[in-house]
């Protein structure tokens, strides 16, 4: 039981595993993690390597939205230039070692975050989710000119390199989990450890109410758009991992759908926290497989199901975007925090 | 010139066409401070319910010969033998469909007001008074549950549904210049334009369109004075969907049926942001602005570029302007 959180100086006030459950939490997270792939089967690890890839996509998506307070439904056009700028790069030079590939994909998606960004400097909420909903639909119709298509293959899309380790082929899915995990780990630990630091809490102040921070000192531009770059770079990262981990990539992978699912996964998940979009992530995208079992279940394997499993996943989502706004405005991890809030208390109190 | 003038007359049927479908984000916007980003797909379902009562439905077995196609002896003696594509023959098969396009019209009329009505009292009405973030996201989570709700009722190919004017080729001459149309474009511009004149007056001179701008000027002042503010949403929300039914019931006669009328509404919003979101002028403006555009370009550069000039047409105006043409600038207090 805790019954508070006993501080003696101030490097421990900052510190990020400010308690036990949140230090041994992470330590069986990462052996879980390690574990898993040993013992599941390869479908598992598919789906496993999306979600490692959806989370690193969500939480950049989290730092605009959830920390930073500016809405965006155009994220999957970062994604699609990490994606693709990947693509881009191997197919010049086919040896690029991956990291370096990755590094550059972020910085490019990061350059593409600025540059759509500037809206930003003049408008928010809505105009934002309109302006940055633009940009989505530009950079695909730009992806899928003619003029780019020797490196991005145009509207029929492209097949994607795999990532080679020191002569080694990441081709198996369990090799390539192991690709994706440490990658995200890295970056879920940056988030939550930029969020302690003046800059985040600097995006945190803007989020509360921009014309104060500016009010007490914070540079409101330089921020929105540093704010920008770094979601972008997440998503970027996220699309360059998609493409090692996918063998061909479609222009309208990326598209409005994408972008919205994001969004849905970091509502379901909790706004503003680190463990939100986790949460989401993997409650969204485990969505579609609970469907697919029940629809065996109920006919049997019957083939003609397909054509009701994908419309009825759409409208699954939509009321789950609308049910967590009625109902669980805080998302997932409320009912995480609440569940942990009762088990420390209990049986005291509720 | 002559094909200048030409994608000009083209940009202003599209025009008014955006325009229809834009004043619907901007009735719901002005009551309720919601804007839909599902509009597209309640025009989507207008053009389904319109596919479903004026095709499915007529040709259902339990319907009268007449609704079919309606052939009285004195159409049979108008059209005689008339040529084919000839104004004639257009207007006497237009006269034969009329049953069953009054019949479709109707229909998604009434359907989509009832969806509406559905949407406006499950959706919107609890979040009333949550952030307008909260209030966005939810007609995001709308337009999936209408798509996939569509995907599942209708199976999702392109079907061809009756037009709502006849369609014969118009020739004239302008500047000495050849130009022709569509007479069926130029019933939907007349019904659409009658359409967006008819709201604007209804808004200024009738009691309803009062309570309505009282409510957008300043809701908690209009429940003081009497006015019942969840109906004024209610009201919003029938203006908006049956508005959409008619620009759906158009757009599917003009491009065929399909999802991506959805999309096509998502565009739509892009329009309403540049004319001003409260504003019906600002939003014709941009409406026959972005048409005209869009029409240029496809002429010019092709028509994968026409379709996202409305996108980079928001983009330029609202760097520019943030409030776009004419809409009122939002005062915040800190």
């Amino acid at each position: 039981m805790i019954t508070g959180h006993f501080k003696t100086d101030y490097s421990a006030d900052e510190g990020i595993w400010s308690n036990w459950p949140k230090r041994w939490g992470l330590v069986a997270a990462l052996i879980g993690l390690a574990i898993f792939p040993f013992m599941a089967s390869n479908y598992a690890l598919l789906l496993a390597g999306q979600i490692g890839i959806f989370i690193v996509a969500v939480t950049g998506l989290n730092v605009l939205i959830g920390y930073t307070g500016l809405m965006s439904l155009g994220h999957g056009a970062f994604f699609a230039v990490g994606a693709y700028t990947t693509v881009a790069i191997h197919h010049e030079w086919p040896l690029t070692f991956p990291l370096i590939t990755l590094v550059i994909s972020t910085v490019v998606a990061a350059a593409f975050g600025v540059l759509f960004g500037l809206p930003s400097l003049r408008v928010k909420g809505l105009y934002l989710a309109v302006a940055t909903l633009s940009a989505n639909f530009i950079i695909l119709f730009l992806i899928e000119q003619d003029w780019l298509a020797e490196w991005t293959g145009g509207v029929r899309g492209t097949e994607t390199p795999n990532a080679v380790f020191f002569g080694i082929e990441l081709v198996s899915q369990q090799a390539k989990y192991f690709f994706i995990m440490p990658v995200m780990v890295l970056m879920l630990l940056f988030a939550q450890n930029l969020f302690r630091t003046r800059f985040g809490r600097a995006l945190i102040a803007i989020r509360d109410k921009d014309y104060s921070a500016e009010i007490l000192g914070i540079a409101l531009f330089s921020y929105k758009l540093k704010s920008f770059a770094i979601s972008a770079a997440y998503c970027g990262a996220a699309g360059s991992l998609w493409a090692y981990f996918f063998p061909a990539i479609l222009p309208e992978d990326f598209g409005l759908n994408m972008s919205i699912t994001l969004v849905v996964c970091l509502v379901a998940g909790g706004m503003g926290r680190t463990l939100g979009p986790i949460f989401g992530t993997i409650l969204i995208l485990l969505v579609p497989e609970m469907l697919k079992v029940v629809a065996a279940a109920i006919t049997g394997g019957d083939a003609t199901s397909q054509t009701w499993v994908s419309p009825t996943r759409d409208i699954l989502f939509g009321l789950m975007i609308i049910g967590f706004l009625i109902f669980e405005p805080m998302g997932l991890v409320n009912i995480w925090d609440r569940f942990w809030r009762f088990m420390s208390r209990w049986p005291f109190a509720k | 010139m002559g094909q200048f003038i030409q994608y000009m007359i083209n940009g202003v049927i599209s025009g008014s066409v955006l325009a229809l479908i834009a004043l619907g984000i901007v009735a719901v916007f002005k009551a309720t401070k919601v804007v839909n980003f599902a509009h597209g797909h309640l025009i989507l379902f207008g053009a389904y319910f319109y596919f479903t009562f004026s095709v499915v439905l007529s040709e259902a077995a339990f319907m009268p010969d007449w609704i079919r196609s309606w052939d009285p002896a004195w159409l049979q003696a108008y059209a005689g033998d008339a040529a084919m594509f000839s104004p004639k023959a257009a207007i006497a098969s237009w006269v034969s469909d009329l049953p069953r396009i009054l019949l479709g019209l109707i229909g998604a009329l009434a359907a989509n007001a009832v969806l509406a009505l559905i949407i406006e009292r499950l959706v919107m009405r609890p979040l009333l008074g949550q952030s307008a973030f909260a209030m966005i996201l939810s007609t995001v989570g709308l337009i999936w549950v209408l798509e996939g709700s569509a995907g599942l009722i209708w199976t999702a190919e392109a079907e061809q549904v009756p037009a709502l004017g006849p369609n014969f080729p118009i020739r004239f001459e302008l500047f000495d210049q050849n130009l022709f149309l569509f007479s069926g474009s130029l019933v939907n511009l007349v019904v659409a334009l009658l359409l967006f004149a008819s709201l604007m007056l209804v808004l200024r001179y009738t009691r309803s369109g009062v309570a309505i701008r009282a409510t957008a000027e300043d809701q908690s002042t209009a429940y003081a004075m009497g006015i019942n503010v969840p109906r004024v949403f209610s009201t919003a929300w029938l203006v908006a969907s049956t508005t959409g039914a008619v620009a759906g019931a158009i757009l599917a006669s003009r491009n065929g049926l399909s999802p991506a009328i959805g999309l096509f509404g998502l565009s739509v919003l892009a329009v309403v942001l540049m004319g001003g979101l409260d504003s019906f002028a600002g939003v014709l403006i941009a409406s026959m602005l972005v048409g005209i555009l869009s029409s240029m370009a496809q002429w010019k550069l092709g028509g994968g570029v026409a379709e996202i000039v409305p996108y980079v047409a928001v983009l330029v105006v609202i760097l520019i302007r943030p409030h776009g043409f004419m809409g009122q600038e939002e005062i915040e207090r800190i």
